[in-house]
């Protein structure tokens, strides 16, 4: 029955091709590539259920939940604030819908789950240049004194609502955009790029 | 060939003379250096006379050497990069620029509509509001556009602009206003504790009116100072130097604009690089250097082309090595500006004179004039200016009375200097005056900012490199960073007070006051006479101190004037409102990105791709691209939308469905919330099952409606319309935070997490049924209308299934994980082939929807309520609910209130139109007689006639009726017949096979 089976398409399919672009010479000052098969959930507790919540995901998934608009980063999963009581849980190993099923069954009755996985394209923008492309977006300082390693934050770029998270400690963001902006938000992030020259990588 | 530079000196200047640079100015190619603007270069080649004035076509020269400049405003560029009323002190020279001059015509020698100075009587203040005030239709036809023939400046380019325009966030604890004297000392106080600095210059170099001056730091040439400083600051990993950028705006929150331009010095931006670039810098703190701007003297003839700034002079003399003349007459009422006199001296350039406005003789300026070989006049005044296009001579007035004529073909002149306080009052300070300096300086500063140098009154440079430092380092200081030492820095200048004329009485020709706008005293006099005594008033009925400058070099003396006419102090008159922008931004600036089809964001859905490749052609539901119809080769869109619906009623159509708002409400208390936000109870709706649902407002009219199913106990899955779908997003969330924080109630957007298609007609289960996994029983008993799952798709792919229709026909909704859905829909199309499947837009959507007398977009249109709309049986009384109390108000629950009724045209080939208003039949077409209106309408397949949908006082009881259907704007003008809105299985047998 394999040929039944519905295949996953990215956002950026036919839009985004691997290569270099914009202005050539040097090396890239922007590196683009897409986190594909992410899993993503959205977490919410239950009424009442912070202390019971916040123990079952230290159990579980071996981080203390934030409490603010940052990141915990556990062996299997992230963990990253964006309201009061409210998560977006990002895995590599728990890929696509797995992590949202595993979500559900690990946190039922402390906490409410939904499954974004699908609705979210996920960008990693890093290289030399990539605070100065984002710069030309986003409203919030990226300066390492004021959005330090684990900071996260949920603001827009270019009129796109957008969660961007620090991705590690070499100036490296990750973006997440709602999947039916991918176009629009793609067509500012390059025609900011471009002066720097930019590179897309092949989805990972 | 080029003709070689007449007015450049032999040596000295910040240009380089090894990099020449063509240009063309009117059509003549000329050249300059590197380090030139386009002023000093065409004043290197000779040319004084650069334009016309705006109301007399006056022929007018080069005032400044800044963003001040009044006069000499061109059109740069050609063809669509072309810009008008640049100012040619502002334009940095690059090799192959094209300026001409604006504002005449034929030429700028010869230009016919300069006659309009001998009628100035007639042009005088406020001319436009009394010469052309009857007939009072003249004004569109005749008067504006001849005035507009006559006035005005540049022309626009007629093409779009090429370049791409961005904007960009920056970040700073100090951010530094301005790279004079002041302004660096700041910097480097303030970078030198660590602070994260930003020093935002307008000029392409550092230093200010350093680079104008031969002044002296610590006994060395102060531009060594100025190199010194640029060295360390670039040395500090936390300073940014940003050149060609004007901070234009203050704003709240320390937040401040600036304008880059990032590429205005190159005839092309390079590839992929934007030509200007507006920042939004957000600082803990700004210190505010901004300088001066020096003030002319108003006498008569004071527009003449060779009457300059004595600053200015020095400028092009120091620091362009040009020579603005060949014999200059120095003209000022301060000590400080007779120091031009040696600068001119030692350049080679003959100084005629030097007249001294103050009353009493100067020593030191007498030996000013002696060292420069020129004659000193103490107690004079210059009265009169010989030569037109530009200056020959002027005729002074002596402190004996005599009259005396000199020869010259440079003035320069100058009334003092004002503090340059524009962005201390953007967040509503009002500068005050200073006795000592006869000039407005800050008063009350915007939160976070600290003036330092000549913008606070310091004009001594000594001074400004103290108070740069001091307020440098108690921004700092204020940040929580530890200033170093101090350096003071000693230097070379001092500058004393000033005692302004500010004019010239009794002097002969016309005396301007404002040159940008040809305002002269006269009008000033005649506008005070009138009763436009204060200076926002005088502003508006004379436009002085309007357009590009904004009056820098005319204000003050405006003031001076009227105080003067109105026999008050100065500093009693006030001043008008600076506003944003300090400098003038072009509209791309301020659109950056956001152009063409990057206007705004666009959603696409996740059939978007596949629908492109169908030819749909699309249109804008909210922020939504949605497919509006499928048309098939050389099918017109009628053609093609009749097409779709008679193929979901005959057979079966997939739609996308995935803008609507989709919205996860979990949490043990979801039940309760929902009870208590829509009209109906969704508490006692058993899982696995969906119903539709209104939600009213608080003032009891509906919001939105949809269908909710419940997937398990503690889980509801909401849906709502396109349009609406962000309102009642925020709605359940204030509901859920605000109203009841204890409930215990999750809500998520999922809107973009699942492509939702609808499957509708009588083949939809046949279909489905090949989508579906065997595994699942989608039979009419085990699915039946309104069943509502979760059930995987083709080989495992998770799904929710819905038996809903909004068609009438046998309908579902499917959904997948958004990833899934052009793999699905690709596959319900090909499954779908062999029972005659065809996609359908919205506009069938629409007729289907007009067919069956649903009530959507026309209908909820934020003034109808419930009963308005057929659907009062749906208010619970069981329970209470947003709304419900309001919606009980007599006047809403009057039975006369227009409600929802079919309309169908008595003649079956009238067409029928939205909007027209609903007339009994014999009465005329008047409001007095107006009954309601048609909400909906479509050309219905399935009936072979227009339908519609409209809201009629009474309507539900005139079933039957003839009414006239009125559309004047239109020329539509149909009886319709009233029935019921359904027309499609009003039983609703078909949605439960």
């Amino acid at each position: 029955m394999s040929d039944r089976t519905l295949r996953s398409i990215s956002a950026l399919a036919g839009i985004a091709a691997p290569g270099r672009y914009g202005k050539t010479e040097g090396e890239p000052g922007v590196i683009i590539s897409e986190l594909a098969g992410l899993g993503l959930a959205t977490v919410a507790c239950r009424k009442g259920q912070a202390a019971a919540l916040s123990a079952k995901v230290k159990q579980a998934y071996g981080v203390d939940l934030p409490a603010s608009s940052h990141v915990a980063q556990g062996p299997k999963a992230k963990f990253i604030g964006y309201g009061p009581g409210q998560w977006l849980a990002v895995s590599e190993s728990l890929a696509n819908e797995t992590l949202a099923g595993d979500l559900m069954a690990k946190l039922e009755g402390l906490a409410s789950v939904s499954d974004q996985s699908g609705g979210r394209t996920v960008l990693r923008i890093s290289g030399p240049r990539a605070r100065d492309v984002l710069a030309k977006g986003l409203p919030i300082d990226l300066d390492s004194r004021a959005f330090p390693l684990g900071s996260a934050a949920t603001s827009a770029i270019s009129h796109i609502g957008v969660q961007l998270w620090q991705a590690d400690d070499t100036r490296s963001y990750d973006i997440a955009i709602f999947r039916s902006l991918t176009e629009s938000f793609w067509r500012w992030l390059t025609a900011s790029a471009a002066e720097f020259g930019y590179e897309v990588a092949p989805a990972e | 060939m080029p003709a070689p530079q007449p007015h450049r000196l032999t040596e000295g200047g910040l240009i380089d003379r090894a990099q020449k640079l063509r240009f063309r100015f009117d059509g003549r190619t000329l050249t300059g250096y590197q380090g030139d603007t386009l002023a000093s270069a065409l004043l290197a080649n000779g040319v004084r006379l650069v334009g016309r004035s705006f109301k007399y076509h006056r022929p007018r020269g080069i005032l400044s050497a800044g963003s001040e400049e009044p006069n000499a405003l061109v059109e740069l560029r050609t063809g669509p990069r072309r810009e008008p009323n640049t100012r040619a002190t502002t334009i940095e020279l690059y090799d192959g620029l094209d300026a001409a001059s604006q504002n005449r015509w034929p030429s700028l020698r010869f230009d016919v509509l300069a006659a309009n100075q001998f009628f100035a009587p007639i042009f005088g203040a406020g001319f436009y509001y009394k010469t052309f005030m009857w007939p009072t239709s003249f004004w569109e036809k005749v008067y504006e556009p001849a005035i507009r023939r006559a006035a005005g400046l540049g022309r626009a380019a007629d093409a779009p602009d090429p370049d791409h325009y961005e904007k960009a966030n920056a970040f700073c604890d100090i951010l530094v206003i301005g790279a004079g004297p002041a302004g660096l000392s700041a910097a480097l106080a303030a970078a030198r504790s660590g602070a994260r600095v930003i020093l935002a210059e307008e000029d392409f170099g550092l230093g200010g009116r350093l680079l104008a001056e031969r002044y002296e730091i610590e006994g060395r040439p102060a531009l060594d100072w100025v190199d010194a400083a640029e060295a360390e600051l670039e040395a500090l990993p936390d300073c940014r130097i940003m050149l060609r950028t004007t901070v234009v705006g203050v704003y709240d929150g320390g937040t401040y604009a600036a304008l880059e331009r990032v590429n205005d010095h190159a005839p092309v931006p390079p590839e992929h690089e934007p030509r200007q670039r507006l920042w939004r810098i957000v600082a803990k703190r700004a210190v505010l250097c901004a300088g001066a701007i020096e003030r002319p003297i108003v006498f008569g003839d004071n527009d003449r082309p060779g009457i300059m700034l004595a600053g200015a002079v020095r400028a092009y003399v120091n620091r362009f090595g040009v020579a603005p003349g060949r014999r200059a007459v120095v003209f000022a009422d301060s000590a400080d500006a007779f120091r031009t006199a040696a600068d001119l001296a030692d350049a080679g350039i003959a100084v005629a004179a030097l007249v001294d406005a103050r009353k009493i003789s100067s020593p030191a300026t007498q030996a000013e004039a002696e060292k420069a070989n020129a004659r000193y006049f103490a107690g004079a005044v210059i009265e009169r200016v010989q030569g037109g296009h530009g200056v020959r001579g002027v005729t002074v007035r002596t402190a004996d009375g005599e009259a005396e004529r000199l020869e010259c073909d440079l003035v320069a002149v100058s009334g003092g200097w004002n503090p340059s306080v524009h962005l201390t009052t953007h967040l509503n300070g009002k500068p005050k005056w200073s006795e000592r300096l006869s000039a407005l300086v800050p008063d009350a500063l915007p939160p976070g900012m600290n003036v330092a140098g000549a913008a606070s009154g310091q004009f001594g440079l000594s001074a400004c490199l103290a108070g740069g430092e001091a307020a440098g380092a108690e921004a700092a200081q204020a940040c929580g960073f530890t200033p170093k030492g101090r350096s003071f820095a000693q230097a070379s200048s001092e500058c004393d007070a000033a005692s302004p004329i500010w004019q010239v009485a009794n002097g002969r020709g016309k005396a301007f006051v404002d040159l940008q706008n040809d305002v002269t005293v006269s009008d000033v006099k005649l506008a005070a006479r009138e009763g436009f005594r204060i200076p926002e008033h005088l502003k508006r009925y004379t436009t002085l101190g309007m357009a590009t400058d904004q009056g820098k070099t005319a204000n003050a003396n405006g003031a001076a004037v009227l105080a003067g006419v109105t026999g008050r102090y100065i500093g009693a008159v006030g001043t008008t409102t600076f506003r944003p922008p300090f400098a003038p931004v072009a509209i791309s600036a301020f659109a950056g990105h956001h152009r063409g089809p990057d206007f705004r964001p666009a959603r696409l859905a996740p059939s978007h791709q596949w629908a492109k490749e169908q030819g749909a052609v699309f249109v804008e539901t909210g922020p939504w691209l949605r497919a509006l119809y499928y048309p098939r080769r050389g099918e017109e869109p009628q053609d093609a939308v009749n097409r779709e619906v008679a193929n979901v009623r005959n057979n079966v159509g997939v739609c996308d469905v995935s803008t609507l708002g989709k919205i996860d409400v979990q949490g043990s208390d979801a039940g309760i919330l929902l009870d208590r936000v829509y009209a109906n109870t969704f508490s006692t709706l058993a899982a696995g099952k969906a119903r539709y649902g209104v939600m009213l407002r608080e003032d009891g009219f509906v919001l939105d409606d949809g269908t909710t199913a419940r997937l398990a106990d503690d889980h509801y899955y909401v849906t709502t319309t396109t349009v609406n779908a962000v309102k009642v997003m925020q709605h359940l969330e204030f509901c859920a935070q605000v109203l009841w924080p204890e409930l215990d109630v999750q809500m998520v957007s999922v809107t973009e997490q699942w492509a939702q298609y609808a499957v509708a007609g009588p083949r939809a289960r046949d279909v489905l049924q090949a989508i579906v996994d065997p595994s699942f029983d989608i039979s009419n008993d085990a699915f039946p209308y309104l069943a509502a799952g979760e059930v995987t798709v083709c080989g495992g792919t998770p799904a929710r299934l819905f038996r809903l229709s909004f068609s009438g026909e046998l309908a579902y909704e499917v959904a997948v994980p958004a990833r899934f859905g052009d793999a699905l829909i690709r596959k319900i199309v090909e499954e779908g082939a062999a029972f005659g499947i065809a996609p359908y837009g919205t506009e069938a959507l629409g007729v289907l929807r007009i067919e069956k007398g649903h009530p959507a977009g026309g209908e909820l249109n934020g003034q109808t309520t419930t009963q308005d709309l057929g659907l009062g049986k749906l208010l619970s009384a069981k329970k209470d609910f947003i709304g419900r109390f309001m919606a009980a108000r007599p006047a809403l629950t009057d039975p006369s209130r227009p409600s929802l009724v079919g309309l169908r045209p008595v003649n079956r080939e009238d067409r029928l139109r939205a909007g027209a208003h609903l007339i009994p039949k014999g009465a005329e077409a008047s409001a007095a007689n107006d009954q309601g209106y048609v909400t909906s309408i479509a050309f219905s397949p399935s009936l072979g006639h227009w339908l519609g949908l409209g809201l009629l006082t009474n309507g539900p009881q005139r079933h039957g009726e003839v009414v006239r259907a009125s559309d004047p704007v239109r020329n539509g003008d149909v009886e319709v017949e009233i029935c019921p809105p359904c027309h499609i299985d009003p039983e609703g047998n078909r949605l439960r096979v």
